[in-house]
């Protein structure tokens, strides 16, 4: 017996408990949103997936409201529509206008709802952060300019209670996402498992191993599985003009994505140096050898030749 | 033809005398930016942005508009070319709006390109900036000159490939502007405008547009769809753009061997019937006084039956056979076989020929 409910004039039958992002989702409805992530908790906190359930005094946000029956909500009504481009407005006054060069840019989901809502500028003006950039480590970028505060960065990393590396510091206008004490990344406990660059929204956090290799519409993915140890993670390679250009999670859960190894360990593959037949040192210089010399099993082979004879 | 040999980032090449340096290190692979050069059109070297290194010349020349020559030393991406294109890009950043965000060019424009692959994140000259209003008065291209870079190819290509010649250069200086005569709208009747949106095809950048793609998808969203327009007998093809199932643009496909990126308004811009609820796609016989939707092999058998009918009723002459410009040659060449082999008459016209 599960709920039935209405969303934009369809029918849908969900199992009680089932939040109306879900429910819509399921009916193929794409509800944005920035705070929500499957794996994860839901803060319900950007807003961005409010919709307008009849009854209901104001718009709930989709992600924290459960279905119930009889319910009767639009996804993408004039006033939703309304809510969310403020909402974008909101976000857009505070963050850089540098698309052109993000590494981020196509697929950004702020980018993504700018478009589709129509959100060009913003008309509020007003003060706007200007933090300096961390890249401190050589593995990833943190320019807290561009975050939208979010979360989910801070959920994922405190989902290790061992990482728990950064949370949210300060208030207001002020708020940010910090290590302790406001430190750069390469001062805190980060191993730069890169969960949080999996999840990050925006351009806020950022793979730096892949900064200016390509544009997201350029990179070619296919999955593989990590070859480093016996954990056998799975990982996009990212491939621009057939060459391998980085490595990024498929998902940034259960557990541990991706290791250092895995991710930072396809260097060799476009390594010029690499070799594909063995070599002997002989008399101080590598030789090219065949594979039965190498492996020491030419007198076997023989053996079994004259065996066969 | 005499041969010519070069030596372009250390490899050698060959080329027939009177290549330039930009076509003969596209044989070999190297990469050069452009934003003023394009194959079909006449050459006016002005961006300077695919500027190189040839050794023993005082500074760096154009290479679109630089003959190759015996023994040619070139560096096409040394300190100075990098430097002199990063500058190039600098300027051109100087008076262009940050709202790739929303721009309906980003993820094909040349100037976000060569900015994220040169670096440029920002300019570094702070000055005036364009405010123009954006000229929305055509019914199918946008322009923004705010973002125009003065490259100039809609200027050409309008006035030696389409023979219009609708739009120039105005002005002087950091007021010039590219627009038609006395900077009418678009839309004006007036300006002799077709609506081919040839300009369209051509422009690196944001400031000419299809209307109606606007806020519809991103160029990395889309599926290209390569197909020949249906409109008349020329066979002009181009990329239809297809996300999530449904057609939202047309965009020109260069390597069509009838049109190239050519187009006329309708191939360019009249696709909006594929999605048309008023389109039939299903058969419709009239029965007692209304439209009745059928299978169509009731309405093929029908129709069949009724031609049997005038034919033995009144004779094959009292049947004719109209074709279509729309139709494919095959098409009209069936028709043709129906008309003399199935009625029996040489009754048959075509509405080209009117």
């Amino acid at each position: 017996m599960g709920i039935s409910l209405t969303i934009d004039g369809q029918k849908v039958n969900v199992p009680a408990g089932t939040t109306v992002l879900q429910a819509a989702q399921l009916i193929g409805i794409d509800i944005p949103t920035f705070c929500f992530e499957k794996d994860l908790t839901a803060p319900g906190a950007c807003r961005i997936c409010v919709v307008e359930i009849e009854g209901i005094r104001n718009m709930p946000a989709s992600c924290v409201t459960a279905v119930c029956e009889g319910m009767v909500v639009h996804t993408d009504s004039p006033a939703v529509r309304e809510a969310r481009k403020t909402i974008l407005e909101l976000l857009v006054a505070n963050h850089p206008l540098d698309c052109m060069t993000c590494e981020k840019s196509g697929k950004c989901k702020l980018q993504d709802y700018a478009y589709r809502y129509g959100v060009g500028s913003t008309p509020y003006g007003g003060d706007k952060h200007e933090y300096p950039l961390d890249d401190s480590n050589p593995y990833i970028t943190r320019d807290l300019n561009k975050c939208i505060l979010c979360g989910k960065c801070v959920a994922t990393c405190n989902a290790i209670p061992e990482r728990s590396v950064i949370n949210f510091a300060y208030r207001g206008f002020n708020t940010k996402i910090a290590t302790a004490m406001d430190e750069d990344l390469k001062d805190s406990d980060c191993v730069y498992c890169n969960r949080c660059v999996a999840v990050c929204p925006v351009g806020a956090i950022t793979d730096k191993t892949m900064a200016g290799k390509g544009r997201h519409w350029e990179i070619e993915k296919k999955q593989m599985t990590c070859t480093f140890c016996d954990a056998g993670c799975r990982f996009d390679v990212n491939y621009k003009d057939g060459k391998v250009i980085g490595v990024t999670a498929n998902a940034a859960s259960p557990g541990r994505p991706l290791c250092l190894k895995g991710r930072l360990g396809t260097g060799f593959v476009n390594n010029p140096e690499l070799t594909e037949q063995p070599l002997i040192k002989k008399d101080g210089g590598f030789v090219t050898v065949p594979w039965q010399e190498a492996l020491g099993i030419s007198p076997i082979i023989e053996k079994i030749n004259t065996l066969k004879k | 033809m005499a041969e010519v040999t070069l030596t372009i980032d250390g490899k050698k090449v060959t080329v027939p005398a009177g290549t330039t340096v930009l076509e003969a290190a596209g044989g070999i692979g190297a990469f050069i930016p452009t934003l003023c050069h394009d194959p079909e059109l006449s050459k006016p070297g002005a961006c300077r942005i695919c500027v190189v290194e040839i050794e023993g010349m005082r500074n760096l020349p154009a290479s679109c508009v630089t003959a190759v020559s015996e023994g040619m030393v070139v560096h096409t991406a040394s300190p100075a070319v990098v430097d002199a294109r990063r500058t190039i890009i600098d300027l051109l950043l100087a008076s262009h709006p940050e709202d790739c965000m929303t721009c309906q060019k980003f993820g094909n424009c040349k100037l976000a390109d060569y900015a994220y692959y040169y670096g440029v994140k920002k300019t570094s000259f702070e000055g005036e900036r364009h405010a123009d209003p954006v000229d929305d008065s055509s019914a199918v291209i946008f322009r923004d000159t705010n973002k125009c870079i003065l490259c100039g190819k809609c200027v050409r290509v309008c006035e030696e490939i389409v023979g219009r010649h609708v739009v120039d250069f105005t002005y002087r200086g950091f007021n010039t502007k590219v627009g038609p005569a006395y900077l009418m709208g678009l839309g004006e009747k007036e300006t002799g405008c077709v609506n081919c949106g040839s300009c369209i095809a051509v422009c690196p950048v944001g400031a000419l547009t299809e209307k109606n793609m606007g806020g519809k998808a991103r160029p990395w969203e889309v599926k290209k769809v390569k197909t020949t327009c249906p409109y008349c007998g020329c066979g002009c093809n181009f990329d239809l753009n297809v996300k999530d199932g449904k057609v939202v643009g047309v965009t020109s496909n260069p390597s069509s061997e009838v049109n190239g990126r050519h187009l006329c308004v309708k191939g360019r811009f009249g696709y909006d019937f594929i999605h048309s609820s008023d389109r039939l796609t299903k058969p419709l016989i009239k029965k007692d006084g209304d439209f009745v939707e059928v299978s169509w092999d009731e309405a093929f058998n029908y129709v069949a039956a009724r031609f049997k009918e005038i034919k033995e009723k009144s004779g094959s002459e009292a049947m004719g056979v109209l074709t279509s410009a729309r139709c494919t040659n095959e098409e009209n060449y069936l028709m043709n076989k129906i008309a003399r082999v199935a009625f029996g008459t040489n009754n048959i016209d075509h509405c080209a020929r009117l």
